[in-house]
C-alpha cells in the first residue's frame, strides 16, 4: 500500500513554505524503501480518507477563514483521522483545529474545527522570530526542536488539550510557556521554518505514530549529517541572538 | 526596501529634514512614469527610462532612481540631480506609491506583480492594495493611467478604481500568491484558457491591451514587435511589455520606445558579469519565491552558483526556499553557498539535486569553471558581489 501525505490546501495554506513538511515525510519514507506518494488537495477536491497524515499549514486571515469553510463543507479530515491518520498542523493551521479563533484588528470571532480543545485570540503583540522549544517524546526522551515563529494570535488550551513543547526562547502560545498542543492524533504547533526539515526527528515521530510501527535509521548519511549542521547552526543562532525581536525578524 | 542605506537615500534623508516639502515640490510640475510592484521594478524602471530618453533629444530631460533607492528619500535625492527635468521615471516602493499619487500626479503607473515577500515583514499583502485603491479613488480624473498585470488578481483589484487602465499579459504564471478573491475572500476559479475568475463578486480578468508572445509583444492593434532585449529571462519580456504601454501612453512611438529598451544592458547591477580572480560570474538576484521560480529559467552554466543570506534585507525568514522549485535543476551541478547554506543543502538533498556546500561566498567562486559561472542571489549577497566583482549599481 502507498502511504499518502496529503497536503491540505497549500494555496490558502502554504504561506510559510509548510509544502517542504510534506517532501521531507515523503522523501524519509521513500529512502526507507517504503512505498510512499504526495496528495495535494486543493478547496473543491475532496480530502482522501485514507491519508497516512495530513498537513495543515500557516495563510493569512482570508484564507484561514475560507479553509475552515472549505474543510466543514468537505468533511474528509474527520474521515481520515477516523480511519487513523495524523493530523499535523503549523500556524494558521494550528489556531483553525481549534475551538476558536479572531482575525483583524476588530478580533471578530471564527469556529475553528473543534480538533484540538484550544482557543486563539489576538496577542497584546506579534510574536515573530527564532524559537526553540524542549518537546518530551512519548517514550520520554528529550529533543530540542528549532523554528521561527511569525503570528499575532495567543493560544490558550483548554482540559481535552495537552501541550506539545516547552518554550525556551520565543513566544509559542504566548499564555501558558508551551507551545502547541497534543489531543489524540492531532497535533499543533506554531513555529515554521518549515519545522520538519529543521527537526528531522520530529518528522520520523510522526511518520512512527501514523505507521504504529517503528522505522531504522535513516539510511543517507549525507543527508543526516546536513541536517545536524543545520541543527547546529540553527541552535547556536537562537541561543546567541541577545534581542531575539531585532536581530532574529 | 532596497534603498534602505544606499548613498542615494542617505542624501535625500538629509535632504528632507533640511526641507520637508522638498518631496512634494520636485516631484510638482513633471511628466512622470511611475513603476511599482513586488518584484522587477528596478530592470522595468530601467526600460521605461531608456524608452522615454530614446524619444527626446537631450537624455538629461529625463530623471530617473536607477539604483533601486525607491523610498521617498531616494526619490527626492533622484530628483534633485536634475531638479528642472520635465520628464521623470521613478521605481516607487509600494509603501510610497499613494503619496506619490498624491503629490506628484504621475501620468502613468505602471503596477507590475504583488506577491509574497519578506515574509517577517509584510504580514498581508492586501492591505497595500487597499491603499493603492483608496489613492487612487482620491484622485479621480487627475488621477494616472494604470499599466496593470492582468494576471494578478491583487493587482486588478487595486488598479480598479483607476480613470484607465490598460491591461499586460506578462506571459509568466506565478499564481502561489492569490488563491482568494482580494475584493469578496471568495477562492479564485480558472476557466480552460487559464483566466481567472471570482465566483462571488464582479472580479475577474479582463481582455488584455497588451501581451507578450515569446519574444514578441503584440500592440493593442494586433500589430507584433519583436523586443530583442538584452536583459534575459521571459519576465523581462513581461516587464518590456508594461514599459512600453507606458511609453505609448506618454507619447512615445512604439519603435523608438524599443529602440530604447534594447540598449538596457545590467540594471543596478542585475545580470552584470563581475569578474573574481580568474572567474567570471553573471549576478542574478532574485528576492521570493515569485523571482526564485523565474530567475532559475535562466540560469545557465554548469555548474550555478546559489547564494543566500537572512539579513533584514534579505528577509530572516528562508522558509521560502522550499516554495521554489529546486527540482527542475536536478541533473545539474549546484555549488551552495553564503551563511543560509545549510537551509539550502538540507532543500536541494530533498529536491534530489547533487551539489556541494562551500560556504564562503569568495571561495564558492574561486572556480575554475568553464567560461561565465551563473550566480544567484539573494539581496544582500548580490550586493556584496556586485562591490566584490566591480560591478557598477547603476
Amino acid at each position: 500500500m502507498t502511504h499518502k501525505i496529503v497536503v491540505v490546501y497549500q494555496s490558502l495554506l502554504g504561506i510559510y513554505g509548510d509544502r517542504g513538511n510534506a517532501k521531507v515525510l515523503l522523501k524519509r519514507l521513500q529512502w526507507r524503501g517504503e512505498p510512499a506518494e504526495l496528495v495535494d488537495v486543493e478547496p473543491g477536491q475532496p480530502l482522501p480518507p485514507d491519508g497516512l497524515i495530513y498537513l495543515l499549514g500557516g495563510g493569512e486571515d482570508q484564507a484561514q477563514i475560507a479553509a475552515v469553510k472549505q474543510l466543514q463543507a468537505d468533511g474528509g479530515l474527520q474521515a481520515g483521522l477516523d480511519a487513523g491518520g495524523v493530523l499535523f498542523a503549523v500556524c494558521a493551521g494550528y489556531q483553525l483545529c481549534g475551538r476558536s479563533f479572531t482575525v483583524g484588528e476588530n478580533d471578530e470571532v471564527f469556529a475553528g474545527l473543534g480538533l484540538l480543545d484550544v482557543e486563539t485570540r489576538r496577542g497584546p503583540q506579534r510574536a515573530v522570530g527564532e524559537v526553540l522549544t524542549r518537546w518530551t517524546r512519548p517514550d520520554g526522551g528529550l529533543e530540542l526542536l528549532t523554528g521561527f515563529e511569525n503570528h499575532g494570535g495567543f493560544t490558550s488550551l483548554g482540559s481535552d488539550a495537552k501541550p506539545f513543547a516547552k518554550v525556551e526562547i520565543g513566544v509559542g502560545n504566548g499564555t501558558d510557556g508551551y507551545d502547541g498542543a497534543v489531543q489524540g492524533r492531532v497535533i499543533g504547533t506554531y513555529p515554521h521554518g518549515p519545522i520538519l526539515p529543521r527537526n528531522p526527528a520530529l518528522a520520523d515521530y510522526l511518520l512512527e505514530l501514523a505507521l504504529g510501527r517503528t522505522l531504522g535509521p535513516l539510511p543517507r548519511p549525507d543527508v543526516n549529517a546536513e541536517h545536524d549542521r543545520l541543527r547546529a547552526q540553527r541552535l547556536e543562532v537562537v541561543r546567541t541572538t541577545k534581542n531575539r525581536a531585532e536581530q532574529t525578524r | 526596501m532596497t534603498g534602505r542605506g544606499t548613498g542615494a537615500s542617505i542624501k535625500g534623508a538629509i535632504m528632507t529634514r533640511v526641507d520637508p516639502t522638498l518631496f512634494r515640490t520636485l516631484l510638482a510640475g513633471k511628466r512622470i512614469g511611475v513603476v511599482s510592484g513586488t518584484n522587477g521594478k528596478t530592470t522595468t524602471t530601467h526600460l521605461l527610462t531608456a524608452a522615454l530618453r530614446a524619444s527626446v533629444a537631450d537624455p538629461r530631460e529625463v530623471v530617473t532612481n536607477p539604483d533601486g533607492a525607491n523610498l521617498r528619500e531616494g526619490v527626492v535625492s533622484a530628483l534633485s540631480t536634475r531638479p528642472k527635468a520635465p520628464i521623470a521615471a521613478l521605481e516607487v516602493d509600494e509603501q510610497v506609491v499613494a503619496d506619490v499619487i498624491r503629490h506628484g500626479r504621475p501620468e502613468v503607473l505602471i503596477m507590475l506583480n504583488f506577491s509574497r515577500d519578506q515574509l517577517d515583514r509584510h504580514h498581508e499583502i492586501n492591505a497595500l492594495g487597499r491603499k493603492w485603491r483608496q489613492a487612487l479613488t482620491e484622485a479621480g480624473d487627475e488621477g494616472p493611467t494604470v499599466v496593470a498585470n492582468a494576471k494578478d488578481p491583487l493587482v486588478a483589484w487595486s488598479a480598479q478604481p483607476a480613470r484607465k487602465v490598460i491591461w499586460v499579459d506578462l506571459g509568466t504564471d506565478w499564481s502561489q500568491d492569490s488563491a482568494l478573491c482580494p475584493n469578496c475572500g471568495s477562492v479564485l476559479g480558472h476557466d480552460a484558457a487559464g483566466r481567472w475568475d471570482c465566483p462571488g463578486c464582479e472580479l475577474g480578468e479582463q481582455p488584455c491591451d497588451y501581451r507578450v508572445d515569446g519574444d514578441e509583444v503584440v500592440m493593442p492593434d494586433g500589430e507584433r514587435m519583436r523586443l530583442g532585449l538584452q536583459v534575459p529571462g521571459r519576465f523581462n519580456n513581461g516587464n518590456a511589455a508594461c514599459a512600453l504601454a507606458a511609453a505609448v501612453e506618454m507619447g512615445v512611438y512604439a519603435p523608438v520606445a524599443i529602440r530604447g529598451m534594447r540598449t538596457v544592458q545590467a540594471p543596478a547591477g542585475r545580470f552584470a558579469i563581475g569578474t573574481y580572480g580568474d572567474t567570471k560570474a553573471r549576478l542574478v538576484l532574485a528576492k521570493n519565491p515569485a523571482g526564485w521560480a523565474e530567475s532559475l529559467l535562466v540560469m545557465e552554466s554548469d555548474p550555478v552558483i546559489l547564494a543566500i543570506d537572512s539579513l533584514i534585507a534579505d528577509g530572516t525568514d528562508v522558509s521560502w526556499l522550499w516554495d521554489v522549485d529546486y527540482e527542475r535543476l536536478a541533473g545539474r551541478r549546484v555549488i551552495a553557498t553564503g551563511p543560509r547554506s545549510a537551509d539550502l543543502a538540507v532543500r536541494l538533498s530533498y529536491a534530489e539535486v547533487a551539489h556541494e556546500v562551500i560556504p564562503d561566498v569568495a571561495d564558492a567562486l574561486k572556480g575554475p569553471f568553464d567560461g561565465t559561472v551563473d550566480v544567484l542571489a539573494t539581496y544582500s549577497v548580490f550586493l556584496r558581489l556586485c562591490r566584490m566583482g566591480g560591478v557598477d549599481l547603476k
